[in-house]
C-alpha cells in the first residue's frame, strides 16, 4: 500500500485550515484580549482593565435578565417547537395531497429571513391594526395599554411566538428525515400485531427517533443562544430589558453605548456558556436510553 | 461522544492563552496615552490654490448625499489640481470606524447617528477647527465663525475648542393636523392645562389625543420629559442635569415633568399601544388621523412625506409648557448631526475649505431649498419655499434659548438607562419618584466612573 505523504494531505486542510484561522480563531482570539480591555472602538486607543470587565458581568442584574430570557427561549419555546414539529413531522408521513400542502406551508417561514419574520410579526402585534391584538380584541380579552411588545408580561411570549414560527419548518424536516429512516418493516409488524396509532408512536417513533431529537435539541440550543436580529427588530430588547438576550445586549453594550471592552467580556462568557452548555448537553444525552446494556 | 466538546474547549483555551501572550488590540497601539491631534489648521483662502486628493465620507440619511455631491463636483471646478472623491452610505459609520482605529481617515467626514463621535474627541481623533473658524467667510463679510449660530457651534465645542460643525439643525417639538383641528374647531394648547382640556375634546371625539414612538424613548425624552422638566426648573436645573450634579434629576423639575407624563397616561391621553410602536408606526398613526398630536423632531414631514395626503396640513408647534414654571416658554431643544475633519486627515486644508464653501450663505440656503430643512448658518432661512418649515424657522428665530441636550451624545449608557426607565414608567412598573431614583444613580454611576470622559457645560 503506497503510503500518503504529509504533505499532500496538509494541502488538502490548508485552505480550509486557513478560513478558519482567518474568519474563527483569529477574531475569537481578538474578542478575548479586548474584553481585558477598556476600549471605545474609535480609535486604537485602549487602557487595560485586568479583569475588571468579567467582574461587571457578574455584578451585572441586566446579563442575568438576558440570560434568562435566552434559557426561557430554549426551554419553553423550544417545547412548543419540538411538540409542533414533531406532530407536523408525523402527520406529513402519509404523503397524500393535504400533507403535501401541509408540507409546503410548514417549510414557508424556512426561506423567510429572520430579518423578514421580525418585521411580520411586528405587523402580526401592531397596537392597532395587527391581527393579534384584533383577535384579542374580538375574544373578549382586552387590550394591552403598551401594545404586545412593549407590556412587560407579554413581550417575551410575543418574541418566542415569533421565534418558534421561524424555527418549526427546519424542525419539521429534520425529524421528518428521521422518521424516514425508520425500517418500514418495524411499521409493518406493528400494524399486523394492531398496535394503535398513538402507541405506535410512542413505542417506536419516539425512541427510534433518539439520535434525531439529540441532535435537534442541540442544534435549538446554540441557534437560541445565538438569536439577535429577530429580537432586535421587534422589540430592541426592550420593555426595559424584558425581551432582552445575550447578542443584543452586548450588541447595545459594544456598539451603540461604545463600550468594547464591556462587549467582549460579555460575548466571552457567552461563548464559554454554549460551550459549556452544549457539552453538557452532549455528556447527558451521550448514550441512547433503549440500547441494550452490557 | 465527547470530543467534539474538548476539541472546541481546546480552541478557546488556546486563544485565551493566545490573548494574554499578544500586544493589546489593533495593528497601531499605545497602552493609554493618546496620540496629539493636529494642532488645528486654518482653511486658505477661498481663492487659495487647493491640491491632492480630498475624499468626503457622508451618511446617506433622509437627505441623501446628492447635495454634497453636486457641492463637491462645483467645489472641484473651482480647484482643478484637486482631485475629489465622495461616497455616502446609509450606515457610514460602520466604514468609518475601522478606518478610524487604524488611521486611515477620510478627509471630512459626516459619520451620522450611529458614529460616537465623543468618544473620537476623547480618543483625540478630531481635529480642532477654531484656527479655520476664525479666517475669513467664503462668500460673505467677515470670519467663518460669524457664519454659524453661535448656539449651535457651541454643541461641538469642548474647553473652548470646536471639534464639531453643524450644517442642518432638526428643532424638537410637536405636531397636530391644522386640517383635522380646523374642522373640529380645535386649537393647539399654549400650556399644560390647554393641552389636558384639549386632550379631553379630542378623546370625547373618539380620537387618540398623543400618540408617540414608544419603541425609541429617545423622542418622547426630547419631546415631554426634558422640555416640561426645562419649563418647570429652567435652564439652569437642565444644566445641571447635563453636567450630573449630584440630586438634579431628584429635582422638583424632572420630578413634575415625569409626573406631568405619568398624568397624560392615567387620564388615557395617550394612544393604546404607543409604547410599542416604533417612529414610522405612530408617525403614520398620527398623519391617517388616528391621533390629533405627537412629538417629533422638524424632519417629521421629509420622513412621512409619502405617506401624505393633499388633506394633511402638518404643523409644528413647541411642547405646551407649564404655567409659572422658571424656563422661557421659547426655549426649545434644537439637535445637530454633524461635519468632523479627522486628526490624522491628509488633506485638511481642503476638506476645510470645501465645507467652508458648503456653509457659505448661498449654499445653505440652497441646501434649505432642496432639503427643507433648517440650518445652522445664519441668513439660510431665505431659503425656505414649503409652509410647513416657516412656523418651526419663526419658533427657532423667536427662541431666547435654543438648547441641546447633549447628555445622549456625552454618555450612551446612561441614556439608554434613561430610555429604559421611561418605558418602565409608562407601563406603571416604576412611579415618578421611582423613575428620577433611577435616572439619579445611573448618573451618578457615570459621574463616578473615572473611564468615562465628563463634559460640562
Amino acid at each position: 500500500m503506497q503510503r500518503r505523504p504529509g504533505w499532500f494531505i496538509a494541502g488538502f486542510l490548508a485552505p480550509a485550515l486557513l478560513l478558519y484561522v482567518g474568519l474563527v480563531l483569529f477574531p475569537l482570539q481578538q474578542a478575548v484580549q479586548i474584553s481585558f480591555f477598556q476600549w471605545r472602538g474609535t480609535s486604537s486607543v485602549v487602557k487595560p482593565a485586568g479583569t475588571a470587565n468579567y467582574q461587571q458581568v457578574i455584578r451585572d442584574p441586566v446579563f442575568y435578565e438576558a440570560l434568562g430570557n435566552n434559557a426561557w427561549m430554549a426551554i419553553v419555546v423550544g417545547l412548543v417547537v419540538f411538540a409542533v414539529a414533531m406532530l407536523a413531522a408525523h402527520a406529513l408521513k402519509k404523503r397524500d395531497r393535504p400533507a403535501k400542502i401541509l408540507d409546503a406551508l410548514v417549510l414557508v417561514p424556512m426561506a423567510v429571513s429572520s430579518v423578514v419574520a421580525a418585521l411580520l410579526w411586528q405587523f402580526m402585534f401592531h397596537p392597532q391594526m395587527g391581527p393579534v391584538p384584533e383577535l384579542q380584541k374580538l375574544l373578549g380579552l382586552g387590550e394591552f395599554q403598551s401594545g404586545w411588545l412593549a407590556t412587560p408580561a407579554a413581550a417575551l411570549p410575543a418574541v418566542g411566538v415569533a421565534l418558534a414560527w421561524l424555527s418549526i419548518g427546519f424542525y419539521v424536516v429534520l425529524f421528518g428525515a428521521g422518521m424516514q429512516q425508520i425500517p418500514g418493516e418495524v411499521m409493518e409488524s406493528a400494524d399486523m400485531d394492531g398496535i394503535p396509532g398513538w402507541a405506535k408512536f410512542w413505542r417506536i417513533t419516539w425512541p427510534l427517533l433518539w439520535t434525531v431529537r439529540r441532535t435537534a435539541v442541540i442544534y435549538w440550543f446554540i441557534s437560541v443562544m445565538n438569536t439577535f436580529a429577530i429580537v432586535y427588530l421587534m422589540t430592541k430588547g426592550g420593555p426595559d430589558h424584558r425581551t432582552e438576550v445575550m447578542l443584543t445586549y452586548l450588541y447595545i453594550t459594544a456598539v451603540e453605548n461604545s463600550q468594547y471592552g464591556y462587549g467582549s467580556a460579555l460575548a466571552v462568557v457567552n461563548l464559554v456558556l454554549v460551550l459549556a452548555i452544549s457539552g453538557l448537553l452532549m455528556w447527558l444525552m451521550r448514550r441512547d436510553p433503549t440500547e441494550a446494556r452490557a | 461522544m465527547n470530543r467534539p466538546f474538548i476539541w472546541k474547549l481546546g480552541i478557546v483555551s488556546l486563544a485565551a492563552v493566545a490573548a494574554f501572550g499578544c500586544a493589546p488590540v489593533g495593528t497601531e497601539t499605545s497602552t493609554g496615552k493618546p496620540e496629539p491631534a493636529g494642532a488645528g489648521t486654518s482653511a486658505p483662502a477661498a481663492d487659495a490654490k487647493l491640491a491632492g486628493n480630498l475624499e468626503v465620507q457622508a451618511f446617506k440619511g433622509g437627505f441623501g448625499i446628492d447635495f454634497y455631491e453636486t457641492a463637491l463636483a462645483e467645489f472641484g471646478e473651482k480647484h482643478p489640481e484637486l482631485k475629489t472623491k465622495i461616497e455616502g452610505d446609509p450606515r457610514v459609520w460602520e466604514r468609518l470606524k475601522p478606518r478610524m482605529v487604524a488611521g486611515d481617515t477620510p478627509d471630512l467626514m459626516f459619520p451620522g447617528w450611529g458614529m460616537d463621535h465623543w468618544s473620537l474627541i476623547a480618543d483625540n481623533q478630531l481635529m480642532p477647527l477654531d484656527a479655520a473658524l476664525d479666517s475669513p467667510a467664503d462668500g460673505a463679510e467677515g470670519t467663518w465663525r460669524d457664519q454659524f449660530l453661535p448656539d449651535m457651534l457651541q454643541i461641538g465645542q469642548v474647553d473652548g475648542k470646536t471639534y464639531l460643525l453643524p450644517l442642518y439643525v432638526n428643532l424638537n417639538g410637536w405636531w397636530y393636523d391644522k386640517a383635522v383641528f380646523d374642522k373640529n374647531g380645535w386649537k393647539p394648547p399654549t400650556n399644560f392645562s390647554e393641552l389636558k382640556t384639549l386632550c379631553a375634546a379630542v378623546k370625547a371625539k373618539g380620537m387618540a389625543p398623543i400618540t408617540y414612538q414608544g419603541k425609541y424613548p429617545y423622542y418622547m425624552i426630547h419631546g415631554m420629559l426634558l422640555p416640561w422638566a426645562y419649563s418647570v426648573g429652567g435652564a439652569d436645573a437642565m444644566k445641571a442635569v447635563q453636567n450630573l450634579e449630584p440630586g438634579a434629576w431628584k429635582s422638583d423639575s424632572m420630578l413634575q415633568a415625569a409626573k406631568m407624563i405619568v398624568e397624560l397616561r392615567d387620564l388615557g391621553y395617550f394612544q393604546k399601544g404607543a409604547t410599542a410602536m416604533s417612529h414610522t408606526e405612530s408617525q403614520a398613526e398620527f398623519v391617517i388621523g388616528r391621533a390629533a398630536m405627537i412629538p417629533c423632531g422638524t424632519w417629521l414631514y421629509s420622513e412621512m412625506k409619502d405617506n401624505l395626503t393633499d388633506k394633511n396640513q402638518l404643523t409644528f408647534f413647541l411642547p405646551p409648557p407649564v404655567e409659572g414654571g422658571k424656563g422661557d416658554p421659547s426655549a426649545l431643544i434644537v439637535s445637530i448631526e454633524p461635519w468632523m475633519v479627522p486628526a490624522k486627515a491628509k488633506n485638511p486644508e481642503a476638506a476645510l475649505a470645501f465645507y467652508k464653501y458648503m456653509t457659505s450663505p448661498a449654499i445653505a440656503a440652497q441646501f434649505v431649498s432642496e432639503k427643507n430643512t433648517l440650518t445652522a448658518i445664519k441668513g439660510s432661512e431665505s431659503g425656505i419655499k414649503l409652509d410647513v418649515l416657516r412656523q418651526p424657522a419663526a419658533l427657532f428665530a423667536a427662541s431666547k434659548d435654543a438648547w441641546a441636550w447633549q447628555v445622549r451624545d456625552w454618555y450612551k449608557p446612561l441614556h439608554t438607562e434613561i430610555e429604559n426607565a421611561l418605558t418602565s414608567m409608562l407601563n406603571g412598573e416604576l412611579t415618578p419618584e421611582q423613575f428620577v431614583e433611577r435616572c439619579e444613580k445611573a448618573a451618578e454611576a457615570t459621574r463616578n466612573d473615572p473611564n468615562i470622559a465628563k463634559r460640562t457645560l
